[in-house]
């Protein structure tokens, strides 16, 4: 799984306020946005395939076993990498939140 | 379950078997005698196995009814081998009739040893069996780990 | 959530037992004069039960082209051993994997706590 390194959020510098205010951060929040769906997308294909890798392999040998593990244990790895993640992200948020301004 | 119905028939499998070992070493003791309590020669002794459907508890019965039922085996009849004995021409026996001839059991010790090993084959299969099922029960509690 | 994979790894551990309860009888039966060997058609079974037909219960068949012996028995030990690990072989295989379906589900619980 490719995951790229974390962008922060571009945060807008603060600076004079202009008449139509300063456009919210929206560029950087969707992109993060769909960093995170694309993530949680391939996290979902993984366990698809690893269902479907043990579906066939107990219905009748259509796969190898070694197969269906290593598919297994990959869909595993990847939920807990993308987990492991999630926590870096959240804690970094929380962090950010907690900086006095 | 199944699994532990599967115990109770490889059990009656052992205990058939171990039957069986129990009259062909008694046969295989006995190929020479030629003075039993009952009068004459030994006369060899074998087991007929059955299957039985009744094995183990009653839940087992009802299971039965719904599952494919296993069957276990059991030693129908001991049959005791009703041919003449053979005769041999030893005038001195202490045994020996008024022509001289002893009667012997009409036995072949070989082919008592074959089936000694084909029994205890048999024996090996069902312990083995057993062995298994316990296995597969053992990994069953396994998921709760 | 829980039903997908680990509905159908308990069909197929319960088709497992029956089958390996038939190969212990075949076994126990190896000397019974006039006993044939029973089985089920266990991918057939599954298939069936992935459809989600509920039946009683598995059908017992009689497989053929075992050698008969004298005494009309048809065991074959050779046959009966080799099944008997195979189906222990997969029982195990199919604890193992939901043992490990278990755990994520688990560890995304445990995760979740500490957020």
């Amino acid at each position: 799984m490719n995951i790229s390194p974390i962008q922060p959020a571009s945060i807008q510098p603060i600076g004079p306020l202009e008449i139509g205010g300063p456009a919210p951060s929206s560029a950087g929040g969707s992109e993060f946005h769909s960093m995170l769906e694309s993530a949680i997308g391939t996290v979902e294909n993984a366990r698809d395939h690893a269902n479907q890798s043990v579906q066939n392999f107990l219905s009748g040998d259509g796969e190898d076993l070694h197969s269906t593990v290593l598919a297994v244990q990959r869909a595993d790895l990847e939920f807990d990498m993308l987990m492991q993640v999630r926590n870096k992200v959240v804690s970094a948020y929380q962090e950010i939140m907690r900086m006095q301004m | 379950m199944s699994l532990f119905s599967a115990l109770s028939v490889s059990a009656s499998g052992m205990s058939a078997q171990r039957a069986r070992t129990e009259l062909l070493v008694e046969n295989l003791a006995n190929a020479d005698t030629t003075r039993t309590p009952e009068g004459g020669p030994y006369r060899r002794k074998d087991a007929v196995f059955a299957s039985d459907s009744t094995v183990g508890q009653f839940s087992a019965m009802f299971e039965s009814e719904v599952n494919p039922s296993a069957s276990g085996v059991r030693v129908a009849q001991v049959v005791t081998d009703q041919r003449d004995p053979e005769m041999r021409y030893l005038p001195g026996h202490p045994d020996a009739n008024k022509d001289g001839y002893v009667a012997y059991p009409r036995m072949n010790p070989a082919e008592d040893m074959v089936d000694l090993l084909s029994a205890s084959r048999g024996y090996q299969a069902n312990v083995a069996a057993i062995s298994t099922v316990k296995d597969m029960i053992q990994h069953s509690l396994d998921l709760m780990k | 959530m829980f039903e997908a994979v680990a509905g159908n790894l308990e069909q197929y551990m319960s088709l497992l037992s029956v089958r390996q309860k038939l190969v212990s009888s075949n076994i126990a039966n190896a000397d019974t004069p006039g006993y044939h060997t029973q089985d089920i058609d266990f991918r057939a079974e599954f298939a069936q039960q992935m459809q989600g037909q509920e039946c009683l219960g598995p059908q017992t068949v009689e497989p053929t082209g075992l050698p008969m012996k004298a005494d009309g028995n048809n065991v074959s030990l050779d046959r009966e051993t080799r099944l008997l690990a195979e189906n222990a072989l997969r029982f195990s295989i199919a604890t193992s994997l939901a043992r490990s379906q278990l755990h994520a589900i688990q560890s995304a619980i445990e995760d979740g706590k500490s957020a």
